[in-house]
């Protein structure tokens, strides 16, 4: 069962964790470690694998609470991010090329409607989010889009795309220069 | 890189956001990182870039975990007896196995009551060393262990200040790397004479980006994973760049 909370009731959970708060830190788990499994399992494609990182990463949270600053970032995104950096980091400490699946397979994936956000997640940020990416390029929304769900880099994504380095970085970068424009107006 | 277009952005205009989607080559990422520990308003804008991307994760579908996750979570948050240090990052790594607790107190105890530290400049070549460390216990603070490391030549020099033999666990020594990337095993060490380890490949490029080190004290004859300590976590020190 995982219990819907706001996103003000896990900031206060997670502050709590941060003070030390056993029975605090089980709810900021019960609330948000499917969540972050998905993302887990989403750049890792192997369960035993994810479930690990998985582990790691809310060995960190508990380590970190205590320097989570809600006015600074929500709390479902700080923890995504440190399960996301986690598990980019296992992928990339292990065998190169484990994945091989072309980008399209990601549009594909992604192309679905996208599925209703938990409580969590503030709807208006996605809908920005999603508004701001329409702004984009379509090959510019796309990589970016691969880049976050897969957490591939600069070289892979030119060798799946078929473009030099170069090109890959401009798309990108000018990808993030707009869309950071688009969303900070 | 010329007759770039005007718009074209420079390639610092947007390594925030570069770095905060991961897109960075290692060498880039670790230049980034280091930005990025040593500038706040450059760390405030990765922040900011997580929150912008966050977005992304609507479109993950939510999977539950298998009911031994929480399990193995709760075992590495238990307290540590009396001491409950949460926030000291080593001893989370301690806390895996909570029945080598008493192990590392007696490691602890043979390692904390060696008395006067030997001299040790001699046995640390100067000449091409560019990162120091001084290892010590993380209860207490006695320094056991000085460290230089070359990293030029992957050359690594290690000298116990206070001999660390007498305990029946044997001294391993990790490198953390920075940000949450983690421990690398570099291997057993000899608690009880100086010594020298070469580095290659990858030890040696993680051992020139490194933050810090530590000491894990492990079962005679155990190996431990190399993203992971088994036995507890006695000693640590910062990596220092000369």
């Amino acid at each position: 069962m995982t219990p819907m909370l706001t996103r003000d009731e896990l900031a206060v959970a997670l502050g709590n964790a941060g003070d030390g708060d056993r029975a605090a830190f089980r709810i900021v788990y019960e609330a948000t470690s499917a969540k972050l499994l998905g993302v887990c399992l989403r750049i890792l494609a192997d369960r035993q694998l994810a479930e690990d990182v998985l582990q790691d990463t809310y060995l960190t949270v508990w380590r970190k609470a205590s320097t989570f600053d809600p006015s600074r970032a929500s709390p479902i995104t700080w923890l995504v991010t440190i399960a996301r950096n986690r598990s980019i980091d296992r992928l990339r400490s292990a065998a190169p090329m484990r994945r091989t699946a072309p980008v399209e397979d990601a549009h594909d994936l992604a192309d679905g409607a996208p599925l209703a956000s938990d409580v969590i997640e503030t709807t208006d940020e996605v809908n920005r989010l999603n508004v701001c990416l329409d702004t984009l390029e379509d090959r510019a929304r796309s990589v970016i889009r691969t880049a976050f769900l897969e957490g591939v880099t600069y070289d892979a994504l030119a060798i799946r795309e078929n473009v030099p380095l170069g090109t890959m970085k401009s798309w990108i970068r000018r990808g993030l220069l707009r869309l950071r424009s688009c969303l900070e107006s | 890189m010329t007759d770039l277009p005007s718009d074209e952005p420079g390639p610092d205009d947007a390594l925030a956001g570069e770095l905060a989607l991961r897109v960075l080559s290692p060498e880039e990422e670790r230049a980034a990182r280091a930005r990025e520990a040593s500038d706040p308003a450059f760390a405030a804008e990765v922040e900011v870039w997580n929150e912008h991307l966050a977005g992304f994760v609507a479109e993950i579908p939510p999977v539950q975990p298998s009911a031994s996750v929480w399990p193995r979570v709760e075992a590495g948050i238990a307290p540590v007896a009396a001491n409950d240090n949460r926030a000291g990052f080593w001893r989370m790594w301690a806390l895996g196995s909570t029945g080598l607790l008493a192990a590392s107190l007696v490691a602890v105890a043979l390692l904390a009551t060696r008395p006067t530290p030997a001299p040790i400049v001699q046995t640390v070549p100067t000449g091409g060393v560019t990162r120091v460390a001084t290892i010590a216990m993380t209860d207490g603070g006695t320094p056991v262990v000085a460290l230089a490391y070359d990293s030029a030549t992957g050359n690594l020099f290690i000298a116990p200040t206070d001999a660390m033999d007498g305990a029946s666990a044997v001294p391993h020594l990790w490198l953390v790397r920075p940000g949450e990337a983690g421990v690398q095993l570099i291997g057993a060490i000899d608690g009880s004479a100086a010594s020298h380890h070469h580095l290659t490949d990858v030890l040696a490029s993680t051992a020139g980006q490194a933050v810090a080190v530590a000491i894990s004290m492990e079962a005679p004859g155990h190996t431990p994973a190399a993203d992971k300590p088994d036995g507890p976590v006695v000693a640590t020190g910062a990596l220092q760049s000369l």
